[in-house]
């Protein structure tokens, strides 16, 4: 009896179709919950169904290397989905031809500081070469950051764990500063929004306003076009 | 078939990115190549929009699914940056707080007044 079970616990371990039914069962397991407790925007459905995968392969004892040898079909999408990017940014385009200045002059310093801050706080505080690596392109969109990543040698469980989390302070910070500092303008907040939290502040902007949405979009991708084709100059220049 | 004609051009650009990043040594990954000469063709009008369209939409909706599985990691890398954990956490939230403030300062003095004709009309087609 128990050896069969070993047996099929081996044969649906040699299968990526059980990283992936895995997967989508959690993602739509997260979703539907986060949905029922009204989308906070401090709980992304992606942090939950990656509290699911992991709390199941924890409770099946699966290594977790095992899980993303599967998954990684999945992943294979992303290459894809990143070249997709390119259709939305080609619809807002319009918005670059009538604001081009202002973009010029906001973009390229927001996008570097939201990478340098962070990086001179991790020196700081004694952060090693890995860690600054992986904390670099957090403000970039997962798909843009994993390519990123590549080129620096971070660890990229490291480096979603800190995009998570910039997205999720980045919708708090936006909706705690607007206020006092007077802003109502949906374009001014939607572009912070897509800078500095990618597609988890794209998803926050979109839920203002669809103004917001568009803002947060065109931000998301000019600062991972930025960030892509600067930082890994930028980390061969320092030697880093 | 739109859809597939669609994905057919999806990966026809990230291969075109790829082999532009191996030929040229390009420090950027192939997707992004592969991003901006779409982004191109698109403004040259060239390729069928509604096709990679059909395509992208679907994608782009996926993408949270698609990175959950490198976000799982995280959870199991604890041991690996034991006592860098205060310096990660410091750099995450400050570093984001301190980024958006200047954002929206740099927004605020530079961008014009809101044209109230400008409530951003999607040109989707």
């Amino acid at each position: 009896m128990s050896a069969s079970l070993i047996e099929l616990r081996e044969a649906l371990l040699a299968t990526p179709l059980s990283a992936i039914a895995l997967t989508l069962a959690a993602y739509l397991a997260a979703l539907w919950v986060v949905e029922r407790i009204g989308r906070p925007s401090w709980c992304p459905a992606v942090l939950l169904a990656a509290l699911l995968v992991a709390a199941s392969l924890w409770t099946l004892s699966v290594d977790v290397v095992d899980y993303q040898r599967g998954a990684g079909w999945l992943m294979l999408l992303l290459g894809p989905a990143t070249v997709a990017l390119g259709v939305p940014l080609y619809q807002q385009l319009h918005h670059i031809r009538a604001l081009w200045k202002p973009l010029a002059l906001c973009l390229p310093p927001a996008a570097a500081l939201a990478s340098c801050y962070s990086l001179t706080l991790a020196w700081v505080l004694g952060a090693s070469p890995e860690v600054l690596a992986s904390l670099a392109p957090k403000s970039v969109t997962a798909p843009i950051a994993l390519g990123i990543i590549d080129e620096l040698g971070g660890s990229v469980p490291l480096l979603m764990g800190g995009l998570l989390i910039t997205g999720v302070m980045a919708t708090l910070a936006v909706s705690l500063l607007a206020a006092p500092l007077g802003i109502r303008d949906h374009r001014i907040l939607g572009f912070a929004l897509g800078i500095n939290g990618h597609a988890i502040g794209t998803v926050r902007a979109f839920e203002m306003s669809p103004a917001a949405g568009a803002f947060a979009s065109l931000g998301m991708s000019l600062t991972g076009i930025f960030t892509a084709l600067c930082l890994p100059l930028a980390w061969r220049l320092l030697g880093l | 078939m739109a859809l597939l004609r669609g994905f057919l051009w999806l990966t026809g650009f990230w291969l075109l990115g790829e082999t532009l990043v191996v030929l040229l040594g390009l420090p950027v990954s192939a997707g992004v190549v592969g991003m901006l000469l779409m982004t191109g063709m698109l403004m040259l009008r060239v390729g069928r929009l509604e096709d990679i369209a059909a395509a992208s939409q679907p994608l782009i909706g996926l993408l949270a699914m698609l990175i959950m599985p490198g976000v799982v990691g995280v959870f199991f890398v604890a041991d690996d940056f034991a006592g860098q954990w205060l310096a990660v956490a410091v750099a995450l939230v400050g570093g984001t707080l301190a980024s958006v403030l200047t954002t929206l300062l740099l927004m605020r003095r530079f961008m014009p007044p809101e044209p109230s004709a400008a409530a951003a009309k999607e040109t989707s087609s």
